[in-house]
């Protein structure tokens, strides 16, 4: 099976990969993977505090072409959005982007749900942080 | 299987691969249990499957078939598949266990990343780590792999024998619940098993490399 030109541009030359500080409150850390192959996707955004906007996402994937393209579509797709329309991205739109075939769409999935991942740990840490201190106005 | 009738002769068959009349070859059930004439049970005794395995071979071949009708030279084949692919399933007890969850409506290809446990991924990430960078030369990478492998095999052994106990806890299931409820565990630890396994291919090939 081949892969298209865009899963191979992913592949050779992956945007955003790297590491955020797992630590700051404003980054939100995801890992999935997917029990079939042995992927590993850790997928990391960091929203900004002032707007609300997502201003870097970072990956590192160990797997397969699709994984690691699909992986790197994300981040991209990640960044200039708010949390909420983060939400929204849907495997759908990376299996199109990507011209995955039916075999590799758990790649998206996979995708998708290290996006959810992520989301949920930012959101974690920041109620856990409005807890601790009262918000001032 | 049950009130079927012989296409030949019109009598029950009872599901039996030869019709108990006539003696003709039936439809095969394409059931690998059923087939092989034994109950839906996750501990199965190597030996006697493989008893089962010959004895079928014999009575099935399609050589034996070449004078018969065409009806039965069809089935003769088509039960020669099935006996091949389901000895293949049976006989190994992970394949085996998803033969009986896919049958139970278990969806076993399709796991999301929710079925993996978060401190086993850590640990994959980890893992992944050290293999690039023995990869790209750092040889003080060695040791720590040799210390990874030592830790998959043994949680390996540990998830197999998990599964031998959950096995046998299914076989001695009283009710369809309590058998799903085991069926769902079964399915975790397989997912865990999985990945686990190939992590101590991967891990292997490195050293071996």
């Amino acid at each position: 099976m081949a892969y298209s030109d865009k899963v191979l541009d992913h592949y050779n030359n992956p945007r955003n990969v790297g590491s955020l500080d797992k630590n700051d409150p404003n980054v939100g850390t995801g890992m999935v993977g997917a029990p079939e192959c042995g992927d590993v996707m850790k997928l990391q955004l960091k929203v900004n505090p002032e707007t609300g906007i997502i201003e870097d996402a970072k990956f590192k994937t160990f797997g397969c072409g699709s994984a690691i393209a699909s992986s790197s579509l994300a981040t991209e797709m990640l960044k200039g959005k708010t949390v909420e329309q983060a939400l929204e991205i849907k495997n759908t739109a990376i299996v199109q982007e990507l011209s995955l075939p039916p075999v590799k769409i758990h790649c998206s999935v996979l995708a998708e749900d290290a996006i959810k991942a992520a989301i949920a740990d930012y959101k974690k840490k920041q109620s856990a942080l409005q807890a601790s201190q009262p918000v001032s106005k | 299987m049950e009130g079927t009738r012989c296409w030949q002769c019109g009598q029950p068959t009872a599901g039996a691969l030869f019709c108990p009349s006539c003696n003709h070859l039936q439809q095969p059930t394409s059931d690998y249990y059923k087939f092989f004439g034994l109950p839906q049970k996750l501990n199965l005794d190597p030996g006697d499957l493989q008893k089962r395995f010959y004895s079928l071979s014999r009575q099935l071949h399609p050589d034996r078939f070449t004078r018969s009708t065409p009806t039965e030279r069809q089935y003769s084949l088509e039960a020669t598949a099935i006996l091949n692919d389901g000895y293949r399933v049976l006989r190994d007890p992970v394949s085996r266990a998803e033969y009986v969850l896919r049958q139970r409506g278990f969806d076993v290809g399709e796991q999301r990343s929710k079925d993996v446990p978060p401190e086993l991924l850590e640990e994959v990430f980890e893992l992944n780590m050290a293999l690039e960078e023995l990869k790209v030369g750092d040889e003080s990478a060695r040791e720590q792999l040799e210390e990874s492998r030592a830790r998959f095999r043994s949680m390996r052994d540990e998830v197999d024998s998990q599964l031998q106990q959950l096995f046998v806890r299914y076989d001695e299931s009283a009710d369809q619940d309590s058998a799903n409820a085991i069926l769902q565990e079964i399915r975790g630890v397989l997912n865990r098993r999985r990945y686990i396994r190939n992590l101590v291919d991967q891990v292997e090939r490195e050293l071996a490399a």
